[in-house]
Formats: C-alpha cells, structure tokens, sequence
C-alpha cells in the first residue's frame, strides 16, 4: 500500500512538472532583450528630426510625427513640442 | 468638465486613451502597435502610462482609478482602436458572449481561478478553449462588475450557491485530466 | 454513546493523520524540483514555476476542503446528535484539526519560499553591471557619432545626437525595464528591519512607520532617480491615509 501511495503521488508531480514546463505562457514567451538604439527619419522628405525642432514635427515639410500635445512628463517636456 | 488635476491628459493621452491601451495590451497587442494606434511614437506611450499608473496611486479620491475601470469596459468603442484587430481573440462567437451573457462569464471565471489551481495558466487555457483573450475577458468583468456587486447584496446564498456548483464542476474536469487529486484516496 | 464519540474521534485523528502523511510526501517530493524549475525558468516573470506552485497549493487547499468537508458532517454532525456530552470530543477533534492546519500553513509557506528566495539585490546589480558595460557602446543612426548613455534609463527615451541634434530613441534592455518593476520590492528588501521593527512595537509606534517609509521611500528613488518626483507624490498619500503629519 505505501508502494503505491508513492507511486500517485510521483505520478502527480511529473505530470504537474510536465504541465508546468511545457505549457505556452499567455501572450507568448518573454525573451531578455539586448538595449538598442533607434532612429525616425521624415517619412515624407527624408530630413533628420533635429533636437532644436521638436518632436512632433518635420521642420522642413511639416509632415506631423505625433498628433498630440507634449506635457510635462519625466524626460520629455513641453518644450519638446515642434 | 471635472477639477481633478490628476485627469488631465498626459502628452496629450486621455485616461480614456489610457484605459483602452490596457485593454488592447492585455489582448496581446503590442507596445508599438499600441502607440501607432494612439498616433505617438513609443517614449511618449511609455512615459504617459507609466504617469497614468503613477496618477492612480496618487489619487486618495479614487477617482481615477474609478474611471480607468469604467473606460476599460468600453475599450471596444474607443474610436482609436476600432481598428485593431482582434489581437489573441479569436473574434468568435464566445468573446461576444462573454460580453453579453452574465452566466457564462461567471463560469469561466470560476473556471479560470480553478485551472490555475490544477497547475495550468488560467488566462491561457481560456485562449485556447474558448478563444477569449485576458484583455476582453477583463473587459467582461468590469462591464459585469456593478451587477454582480449588487447581486450579491441582494441574494448572497444564491450567488454562493453558483460559484460552489461552477467551482465543483472545474475541480473535477481538471482533477480528471491529471488522474485525480493527490489525496483522493484517503477517506473518513 | 461514549462509544460513537470515541470511534468517531480516532476515526478523525486517523483521517487527519493520513491527509497529513500525504501532505508531507508530496512537499518534501515537490520543493527540490520547485526549485529547480525555479533556477531553470527563462521567462522573465518565472511563469513555469508560477504554474507548478500554484497546482501543489491547489492539492493543499483541496486537503484542507476535504477535512472540512469531514469536520462539517461527521465531527460537527456527532456533536449534534448527542448534545452536551460531547464538551471533550469537541475539544479533542477541534484541537487536532488545528494541528492540520498549522501544518498545512507550514508547507504553503515551504513552497512559497522557494520563490521569494529570489535575489532582487543581485539582479539589480548585474543590471547596474551590464549598463555599465554597454552604456558607451552606441552610435547615433543618422551621422553615426558616438553616444554615450547618461545614466540608467527603464523605459523608452528620446536620446539627442551631440554631433548632429538628431533625436534617437534608446530601447533599454528587457533587465532594466524590470528593474523598474522590482524597485519598490528591492527597496522593501533593503529596509525590511525597519518595518519588522514598527510592526514588531505594541502597540504599534506611528513614528516607527514614518521612519520606515521614509527610509524605503529613500532607497526606492536611489534605484531609479527619475521616479523620484512621483515617488514623492505617493509617499505623501500613504502619510495622509496613515494620518501622519508632514514633515
């Protein structure tokens, strides 16, 4: 009898461990990403978004980057708005 | 218009905006596609819904939080995700029905919190069964939220009552599927 | 009489005996390979082991339902039927079933643990490390100048090009996001003998609590400085749901 106690219980725990491991976790697999660096040019004229100019805007040809209103947050500003 | 400082948007992110963002985020679609849908670009989408999150834990009022949960459940009519796409939903007929049949989205409630006690991830195994992802199925629960509060209220012993029969009905499917409980055999 | 109450009482503590038997068996079995799955778990949230933890403590409660189940009709049940003689049995059966209890709360807690092991202070500090080692690794994508990052950042930041003023956006690593998520928990860690010591005062010392807050206030904006003037904002809410007065 004790024999087979152990054996459910056994039985348990690797088919939870199975479980556990192999089944897909919601919204997929989180991978370590590596820091990178990134960059938008103007998709309409090609130019650079320069500091000086803002964000939301392309000083050369207008073209509209973000249709919003910059606020005060933590690294970006008010003044960071074209 | 309300005089709470603290809903006021941020770079231009409603709490409207916000509340829907979650939603969508919780049906799996992602951080990029969920600034483009709000028309900023990533740094800005990051900072405002950190702020955002930052607001709720300010505000002693709940007021926001009260908010951010109302506006969740109405993400689906938020005009600046009208059109995304179903994300990890499969758009079928259960996600329609979770919305619209109070019974059922309180069996999968329970059916949810019991498969997480059978070792499987609850949010998940309602994907795959059903095809309802977490975002639209937290959007049932706050649509369901008030009425079930008040439900309870009215008639705490009928509502226990489900819950138990629901909660007995999972327990057995899941102990099934992984040959019984531990302690099934031991017995008074 | 006195017969039922006696066979109904060893037939309990046999019960409880055995639940708890089983109880033992499969937590002694399960905590080694928890903490396994734990080491060897590559999802950043440690969902497998979240999953195998969340099913033991599943077969706990289910133990624990089933001897309520049993004390509900058979130990409660007797009692009823035989009215006030049965002050000792009552005594006896309720005590043991605190004993299982005890015990079950003892191997939820084993099990929790082999979780809340997890080192915060020691991520956060190969994170310092590996920010360290990259930090003057990147070049601008327009002129390709060099960038060096100013300080740890935790979320997507507009990054401005010294030589060219273009504005480039730095993705940090999916370890420094994190890192903003686990602050508050690390700085919890790092000042748990200060809230020990407020929650350990009797009755329990206002001024402790402050001290506390403040002092894990302190080394959560040390961890991530950026969040400083919001952590403030938070800091004074708690004060004022705690009606403690500022400074």
């Amino acid at each position: 009898m004790p024999e087979e106690e152990k054996k459910r219980t056994q039985s348990f725990l690797e088919k939870l461990k199975e479980k556990a491991l192999n089944q897909q976790n919601y919204g997929g697999d989180g991978t370590f990403e590596e820091a990178r660096m990134e960059v938008r040019d103007c998709p309409n004229c090609g130019a650079g978004r320069a500091y000086r100019d803002g964000l939301t805007a392309c000083a050369y040809c207008g073209f509209s980057f973000m249709d919003i209103k910059l606020t005060d947050g933590i690294h970006i500003k008010k003044s960071n708005n074209s | 218009m309300s005089q709470n400082q603290l809903l006021e948007p941020i770079h231009g992110i409603s709490l409207e905006d916000y509340s829907a963002a979650c939603a969508k985020l919780g049906n799996g679609m992602d951080e990029q596609a969920v600034a483009g849908a709000l028309g900023v670009e990533l740094p800005v989408w990051q900072e405002a819904s950190l702020l955002w999150a930052e607001r709720m834990k300010q505000d002693s009022t709940f007021e926001v939080i009260t908010l951010f949960g109302q506006y969740f459940g109405q993400a689906d009519q938020h005009p600046k995700f009208s059109n995304a796409t179903a994300g990890a939903s499969g758009g079928g007929g259960y996600t329609a029905q979770i919305k619209a049949d109070r019974a059922f989205y309180e069996e999968l409630e329970v059916a949810r919190n019991v498969a997480y006690e059978y070792g499987l991830d609850g949010a998940q195994w309602i994907v795959e069964k059903y095809g309802i992802a977490l975002g639209d199925f937290q959007i049932a629960a706050s649509q369901w939220n008030a009425e079930i509060h008040a439900d309870l209220q009215a008639d705490f012993e009928g509502y226990s009552q489900r819950q138990e029969a629901y909660r007995a009905k999972y327990q057995q499917l899941f102990a099934s599927a992984q040959g019984g409980n531990v302690a099934d055999d031991i017995t008074f | 009489m006195e017969e039922i109450l006696k066979q109904t009482q060893e037939r309990w503590f046999v019960f409880l005996e055995k639940l708890e038997a089983r109880m033992e068996e499969m937590c002694t079995a399960a905590i080694p390979e928890l903490k396994k799955v734990f080491e060897e778990d590559q999802d950043p949230f440690k969902r497998a082991h979240g999953r195998m933890l969340s099913g033991l403590l599943g077969q706990l409660r289910q133990m624990r339902e089933k001897a309520d189940e049993v004390r509900e009709e058979k130990i409660i049940g007797t009692m009823y039927s035989v009215g006030d003689i049965a002050y000792d049995f009552r005594e006896a059966c309720y005590d043991r079933h605190n004993e299982f209890e005890e015990k079950l709360q003892r191997y939820t807690e084993l099990l929790e643990e082999t979780a809340e092991r997890r080192d915060l202070e020691a991520f956060y500090q190969e994170q310092l490390a590996a920010f360290e080692a990259i930090r003057d690794k990147f070049t601008c994508k327009q002129c390709g100048g060099k960038i060096t990052i100013s300080k740890m950042f935790f979320i997507a930041t507009y990054m401005t090009c010294s030589y060219c003023q273009t504005q480039n956006t730095f993705l940090p690593s999916t370890g420094a996001q994190l890192v903003l998520h686990q602050a508050r928990s690390l700085a919890e860690q790092r000042t748990a003998h200060l809230q020990k010591a407020y929650e350990d005062g009797y009755p329990n010392d206002p001024l402790l609590y402050k001290q506390y807050l403040r002092a894990m206030f302190d080394e959560w904006n040390k961890i991530v400085p950026d969040m400083a003037a919001e952590n403030e904002k938070f800091y004074l809410r708690l004060l004022k749901d705690n009606n403690i007065e500022h400074p």
